[in-house]
């Protein structure tokens, strides 16, 4: 991305603003779910959720779904206790971000992007505690937001990212490599420039800025590098960007991999063909969880549809 | 192939006579001779298969039994058709859709692109245990239809092996039934099957030319050293039935069977890991191969 293409996409992101803008309170809710699991107090997030009507109807529904049980949820409080902190992180990230989207702009399957994106918090954070990184909960979020990139293409750049998705689909390479072609930049540049704007903090702006870069970055952090593999890991099993790529990954020689298991060996006690078997079988809970939250259809074989 | 169908089968009740010092011995035996490893788990999957065996034999304790399998007249036979009991199973063609979607868009253009810089058009395949046939077949169908598209001009050759002589008998015959054939198309069934008069389907000869049936015993050093300039191995779920030892001897030589730049494939959820090192393990979506290093490699598909 030469200046000026930068210069255009930070005018293009300010604009956004008018377009979109971060829900009231994403941020406050961004601040309470960065907390280590036990430290959250989730009268705290009832009671910012309680401040946006619609995001509360929403937490109900969902509370009330199959999936969390036949006793019947009448509170916001009721809800939070419900769903629990970690699928109630996610939940409001989601419709956070699902909110700032408008209907017609999206390029991607959002249901595909929710999965990739929910698939990828799960894997990092699951990584993040098989090596003992000292905050999983801030992997987590780190894993949901990585992608943040593509919504704000999508609104600005609808045709064009949607060439990029044709471009990426024919060829069945990677979405950012296909942006990089027709866009001359990617999501990650999107990403960074947004998550700046929001005053996120900066680890996670450099996780959306760089994710599909940290192996060409020497000093890319930890959050960056386990974003990186587990975005891979969500793409080679089926939790995609809804369309068939061609990968071949091989982990153990790839610098990300390298780094991270010098700084933590319990790494390489990971057996990675186990890892994506047992993610495997996660993909069904990811997939319910994301069709309640939007109302989907439960499909069986989504990524070919 | 030697398939899953043994998990199924539940552990029997106590009192099956697991304990029998016997058994201790015959299950010592056939990892002698053929790697394949009963845990304290997995020995009821034994004491059933010698049971079944004790019917047709008329014995009727283990001991009796392992007399059969040690002492002339019968030991080598009987010990050959207690093989043939224990690494039954059962399975079906286009098991692993994702290891051959791996072989067209990565393994076989990397092979092809090497091979056709020092002029060869040829490539082997080995199914290593490939139990009733359902695997090479497969493969022959797969390399058949691609070498209608961008196979043009290249020859190939399947090597099916297994341990199991009745197994081996039915893949030569090549004739199945709707369960072996569920995933392949009718397109497929009347390009490459004719029907028997009993509702089967028969492989016909355009599969049956591209494939060699042999009855090879992985733990036979003797046998393993010859194969050699093997492009890509399949070996699924039959290092499961090994230990740690045999398992590491067999993948050695399956290293060494290999040309540089070759893979092997291991079933679904059958990993190396703590297994071997000289292997590098690639993922591909839904599936991993284990490369065999050409050289330095440095990960793709970032």
């Amino acid at each position: 991305m030469n200046e000026q293409q930068t210069l255009q996409l930070e005018t293009d992101i300010a604009r956004l603003e008018s377009v979109a803008s971060a829900p009231a309170i994403l941020q406050q809710l961004l601040q309470i779910l960065r907390q280590p699991e036990d430290e959250i107090r989730i009268e705290n997030v009832a009671e910012a959720v309680s401040r946006d009507a619609a995001i509360a109807v929403q937490c109900l529904r969902v509370a009330n779904s199959p999936l969390f049980g036949t006793r019947p949820v009448e509170t916001v409080n009721g809800a939070m206790m419900v769903l629990g902190i970690n699928k109630l992180r996610s939940l409001l990230f989601a419709l956070c971000m699902h909110r700032t989207m408008p209907a017609d702009k999206w390029v991607l399957d959002p249901v595909s992007f929710w999965r990739h994106s929910l698939g990828c918090a799960l894997v990092s954070q699951r990584i993040a505690r098989l090596i003992g990184h000292s905050d999983p909960e801030k992997v987590y979020v780190a894993g949901l937001l990585h992608d943040i990139g593509f919504l704000a293409n999508s609104i600005l750049y609808t045709a064009k990212f949607r060439e990029c998705l044709h471009y990426a689909v024919e060829k069945r390479c990677p979405l950012h490599v296909a942006e990089h072609l027709v866009l001359g930049f990617s999501h990650e540049d999107s990403g960074r420039l947004l998550c700046q704007r929001w005053g996120i903090s900066e680890d996670l702006v450099e996780m959306a800025g760089c994710h599909h870069r940290a192996e060409t970055l020497p000093a890319a952090g930890v959050v960056v590098c386990l974003v990186h593999l587990s975005d891979l890991l969500c793409r080679l099993r089926n939790l995609g960007y809804g369309y068939e790529e061609i990968l071949a990954v091989s982990f153990a020689q790839y610098p990300a991999w390298t780094r991270l298991a010098a700084r933590y060996p319990a790494l390489s006690e990971i057996d990675l063909v186990s890892f994506t078997i047992d993610l495997e079988a996660s993909i069904d809970e990811i997939a319910s969880f994301v069709d309640s939250v939007f109302g989907v259809p439960r499909r069986t074989a989504w990524h070919k549809s | 192939m030697l398939t899953d169908t043994t998990k199924e089968k539940s552990p029997p009740a106590a009192g099956i006579g697991v304990d029998d010092p016997a058994y201790i011995a015959i299950r010592d035996l056939i990892y002698k001779v053929s790697g394949i490893h009963h845990s304290e788990q997995k020995l009821y999957l034994l004491v059933s298969s010698c049971k079944r065996r004790f019917q047709v034999t008329n014995v009727a304790t283990p001991s009796q039994y392992l007399d059969q399998i040690t002492k002339a007249p019968h030991r080598d036979a009987e010990l050959r058709l207690l093989l043939n009991e224990i690494t039954i199973g059962e399975t079906y063609m286009f098991r692993h859709p994702a290891q051959l979607d791996a072989l067209r868009d990565v393994i076989l253009p990397e092979i092809m692109a090497g091979k056709t810089k020092i002029g060869i058009q040829r490539l082997r395949f080995w199914s290593a245990g490939c139990s009733t046939g359902e695997e090479p077949y497969t493969l022959a169908m797969f390399l058949l239809e691609a070498k209608e598209k961008y196979l043009v001009g290249w020859s190939f050759e399947i090597l099916a092996t297994d341990l199991n002589s009745r197994s081996l008998e039915t893949a030569r015959a090549g004739i199945y039934g709707e369960y072996a054939l569920r995933n392949v198309t009718d397109a497929m069934r009347r390009k490459y099957f004719k029907p028997t008069p009993d509702g089967n389907l028969e492989a016909g000869s355009m599969l049956k030319s591209l494939i060699r049936f042999d009855r090879v015993n992985l733990s036979d050093d003797s046998k393993m050293v010859f194969l050699k300039g093997i492009d890509v191995i399949f070996c699924c779920n039959v290092l499961i039935y090994f230990d740690l030892a045999s398992k590491r001897h067999v993948v050695r030589h399956f290293f060494a069977n290999l040309t540089p730049g070759g893979y092997l494939f291991l079933g679904h959820a059958e990993s190396l890991f703590h297994v071997d090192e000289t292997f590098c393990l690639v993922h591909f979506p839904g599936t991993a191969g284990y490369l065999k290093p050409s050289g330095p490699r440095a990960g793709g598909g970032k």
